[in-house]
């Protein structure tokens, strides 16, 4: 494990939209194998710092790695940039994201939609990725859509197609962006169970989730955000089973 | 009973307007009209795709220069567009004495020029909003997946661009092929003009101009006919239209 990098880690995040300060300087480190689960209530500012984790935010201050690789900035008059988007593109090759709306490529099947970026952004061939996407279409249970369109399937099982696409790509780190929050209750099994089993597998993952039960069963470390900052951290055991803070607190009281 | 073949002869035989020789003319009209149309439409549609690349582009002295070429265009009648390329073209010194003079000198390549810059200015736009309404959720996925802004265009915003615009284009092509009868005022034998020239000779205006006019709504129809193809074809994704 000590010879191998760190597939992700971040430091002092900092992110401001306008006069807001959303993220006041937030580090997280995913070390192989990691379940990490960002809570907190809506603009705790999880989402966005999941989001600047692959600079899909570009963040004001902090320092990003991935896979021990530094990414380099630089300052222009637009304000802070990577100094080599070549260097980003190849890092966001290396995490893959699910989105809360799946984001799948309307115009394309489902198998489209899988082998896309393998074929043309790792430059895998075509026969390959097809044979890796239909054995991981089989996991997450939608070999019989292979050949639909995004339009055509339920939320749920684009959800779940939209896993398979982020499989595809053979990610060092799998960024889950609250992905069940957009499902019918009744759909949100499906999809939390194929995350359980990446989990179970080993995969790292950093999930924004409001899945409780998720967080408790399934992650290695909880994170807990308020207004831009860690407020608490540790094993699930630790956050949710004996939270110190009286925010906290409230946050995971029974609302009824 | 009615000898129907007696009928039908006498018919034929006082008519002086639907001779092999008129019915050569409309041919040659034909001809000129799916050339010009079809042309113009080919060469605007490929001028159109990088032009509305451009004039969705964030730069300001990329967009600008496009926007003013489409607003020019779209903002003046085809007819006026027509007449100064054609009668002004004459005005460049020494063109009389170039190798373009022969091309030049006959009106189908001016009425070439003019209806493409038109159609491409109108395709330019149609494209443009079909690249503004692609999903931004989709582009951020296709970044999140390490896709390059080139790659991101090419494989992500132009394929479900031009599958939005589809149904506008098609528009637009039957917009072209009716625009086509003007180019019968700067001398050019279109189907238009042939029904003019049969007109002027017969002082008859019924059946020169309705004649046409059934072949432009065949035409029209055949347009219409391809496009709903393609779209059932090409849209297959889009949920109202498997509905």
């Amino acid at each position: 494990m000590a010879d191998t990098p760190t597939p992700l880690e971040v430091r002092n995040i900092k992110k401001r939209f306008g006069d807001t300060e959303v993220l006041k300087g937030l580090s997280l480190q995913a070390q192989k194998g990691d379940v990490i689960t960002l809570i907190g209530a809506s603009g705790s500012g999880k989402s966005t710092f999941l989001r600047c984790m692959n600079l899909l935010e570009q963040p004001d201050d902090g320092e990003l790695f991935v896979h021990g690789e530094r990414i380099a900035f630089k300052y222009t008059k637009h304000g802070r940039e990577p100094q080599d988007w070549k260097q980003v593109v190849r890092m966001r090759a290396k995490l893959s994201m699910v989105f809360q709306s799946f984001n799948l490529w309307a115009h394309m099947t489902l198998l489209e939609n899988i082998i896309e970026a393998p074929v043309h952004v790792l430059g895998k061939s075509k026969r390959e990725a097809t044979e890796h996407a239909m054995s991981l279409l089989e996991r997450v249970g939608l070999t019989h859509r292979a050949k639909a369109y995004p339009a055509q399937m339920s939320g749920g099982q684009q959800q779940r197609g939209a896993i398979a696409r982020a499989l595809a790509m053979d990610p060092e780190v799998m960024l889950f962006d609250e992905p069940t929050s957009a499902l019918d209750p009744e759909l949100v099994g499906d999809v939390l169970k194929v995350m359980r089993d990446l989990a179970n597998e080993g995969r790292t993952m950093i999930v924004v989730t409001h899945e409780m039960s998720f967080a408790r069963d399934v992650s290695s470390k909880v994170v807990y955000l308020h207004q831009g900052l860690v407020e608490e951290a540790g094993t699930p055991e630790e956050v949710l089973g004996n939270p110190q803070s009286p925010r906290l607190k409230q946050f995971l009281a029974p609302k009824y | 009973m009615v000898d129907v073949n007696a009928w039908l002869n006498d018919l034929l035989a006082g008519n002086k307007i639907f001779t092999p020789a008129t019915m050569a003319h409309y041919w040659e009209g034909l001809v000129t009209t799916t050339q010009l149309v079809f042309v113009s439409l080919i060469i605007g549609l490929v001028l159109a795709v990088p032009l509305a690349i451009m004039r969705s582009s964030k730069r300001k002295w990329i967009s600008l220069p496009v926007y003013a070429y489409t607003y020019v265009f779209r903002g003046t009648p085809l007819l006026i567009q027509l007449y100064i390329i054609y009668y002004g073209v004459v005005f460049f010194d020494g063109i009389q004495e170039s190798f373009l003079w022969p091309i030049f000198r006959e009106a189908f390549y001016p009425a070439l020029i003019a209806f493409t810059l038109n159609t491409a200015a109108y395709t330019t736009e149609i494209f443009r909003g079909a690249i503004k309404a692609t999903s931004k959720g989709e582009i951020e996925a296709a970044r999140a997946y390490g896709m390059s802004e080139s790659l991101l265009m090419r494989r992500i915003v132009i394929p479900s661009a031009f599958r939005r615009a589809l149904p506008a284009y098609g528009n637009e092509v039957i917009f072209m092929l009716h625009a086509s009868a003007i180019a019968s005022v700067v001398t050019l034998m279109d189907l238009t003009g042939a029904a003019r020239y049969v007109y002027s000779r017969f002082y008859t205006p019924f059946e020169p101009f309705l004649f046409v006019a059934l072949i432009y709504l065949c035409l029209t129809f055949a347009i219409l006919f391809f496009f709903r193809f393609l779209e059932k074809r090409l849209l297959a994704h889009l949920p109202s239209q498997s509905a």
